[in-house]
């Protein structure tokens, strides 16, 4: 299953918006996403909820666990839109 | 995902020195000690020159007997035994009964970097209270996707994949005034024996998220009541896509189980399907629940009716038979 540790880049961090954003595009594909942080927490990518628990600031690495007939395009948009900063400028 | 548990000694000093009337007299600079179990244990024997027992990273208690017995030993005694206590790693001593530190004791604590404390309560309350936070502490602890709900008493998790409709039936659930401890996820401790308790995380507690409206606020919007802080968990609902090769329970005499955190709950495999009210078959499981927890299975009572049914009608015919 492909796996890769994404670190936060945008000012605000994993905000509800950006959640939100990891869960529309999740949701688009029939793998399971799974993120997990370096405090040993967990959540579902398809969850809004669940994802804004791991309260992930700026600077915080995630690591994206992705498991699924289409995993591996899955994560590239994953890490794809974390990298940007999830659209924003800062 | 199942964390192993740490309690550290300033972690118990802070969050329970009201309660447990804790005062700190010596060996501060300990107070980074770990303790990893929630078994306190008291060190008579040891004073005695008996240590096999005496465990790492556990908090020892001197009660009454402990410390009279302690100032019956010579002092170059006292030194040995303590310090081969030191040496062992223990969490902490704590002294009950306001009993004064004896010098020696608070000199090596100081020495051996072991916190020294003080309480005012009598060992016998002062264990049952401290063992209960520890318990809760270093409880074994994994957080599900699901939504857990407080149905008529009896705590009911929902799983099943995103999308396949958890928090509109919670949501439906509430509306016919039953009460959401968490949505999306369930942190779920392990109290021993064998008790699962389950709550939210504090960020999003009491809310849910639904497509089309968002995010909202439960107890915001349906008041203090609809919502629980926490519940011990007493079933399982699984709610999945109705698979038209698989065969879902028909009568309710077999009985499937789920495990968390080693722990056997009852699961129900829910298909979801139009025109399956979700909502209202859940609720009806949670009755059902009730009822086989007062020893009363309405499937097997059904089936023990149809096999006397059967019996009787069996003899009955052959009595026919022989009048003819």
């Amino acid at each position: 299953m492909p796996k890769k540790a994404v670190v936060i880049k945008n000012k605000l961090g994993l905000h509800a918006r950006a959640a939100s954003q990891i869960v529309i595009i999740s949701n688009k594909y029939s793998s399971d996403v799974m993120i997990h942080n370096n405090d040993n927490m967990s959540a579902n990518g398809k969850s809004v909820l669940g994802i804004l628990t791991l309260t992930a600031s700026l600077g915080t690495e995630l690591t994206l666990d992705v498991e699924g007939p289409d995993a591996e395009e899955l994560l590239e948009k994953l890490v794809e839109l974390v990298n940007n900063k999830f659209g924003e400028k800062n | 995902m199942v964390s192993p548990k740490n309690l550290i000694v300033r972690e118990l000093f802070q969050d329970q020195a009201e309660r447990l009337k804790l005062v700190i007299v010596g060996g501060e600079k300990g107070i980074k000690r770990k303790i990893s179990s929630p078994r306190i244990q008291k060190p008579g024997l040891a004073f005695a020159g008996y240590f096999a027992q005496i465990r790492s990273e556990r908090i020892q208690i001197i009660g009454n007997t402990e410390w009279s017995f302690f100032h019956t030993l010579s002092p170059s005694r006292r030194h040995e035994v303590l310090e081969a206590i030191c040496k062992i790693n223990i969490s902490c001593f704590i002294l009950t009964k306001n009993l004064p530190p004896p010098e020696d004791l608070i000199q090596l604590g100081n020495e051996y970097n072991i916190p020294i404390f003080q309480s005012s309560l009598p060992s016998s309350i002062f264990i049952r209270q401290v063992s209960t936070y520890m318990e809760e502490k270093l409880a074994l602890e994994t957080s599900i996707h699901g939504v857990l709900m407080d149905i008529y008493g009896r705590g009911v998790l929902l799983l099943g994949k995103s999308s396949i409709g958890k928090s509109e039936c919670a949501l439906d659930l509430i509306v016919r005034g039953h009460r959401l401890v968490s949505d999306d996820m369930v942190n779920i401790k392990l109290v021993p024996p064998d008790v699962l308790i389950g709550s939210g995380p504090e960020l999003i507690r009491y809310h849910m998220e639904l497509r089309g409206l968002g995010i909202i606020n439960i107890k915001d919007l349906f008041g203090v009541a609809s919502v629980r802080y926490r519940k011990k968990i007493e079933l399982a609902v699984m709610m999945e896509e109705w698979k038209k090769e698989y065969e879902y329970d028909r009568l309710g005499l077999e009985e499937s189980n789920i495990k968390i955190l080693g722990i056997e709950l009852p699961l129900l495999k829910m298909p979801v399907a139009p025109g399956r009210n979700m909502a209202i078959i859940i609720e009806v499981a949670a009755r059902n629940q009730l009822l086989k927890e007062s020893g009363y299975y309405s499937a097997r009572e059904f089936d023990n009716k149809v096999i006397v049914r059967l019996q009787q009608k069996g003899s009955g015919s052959l009595i026919e038979n022989i009048r003819e």
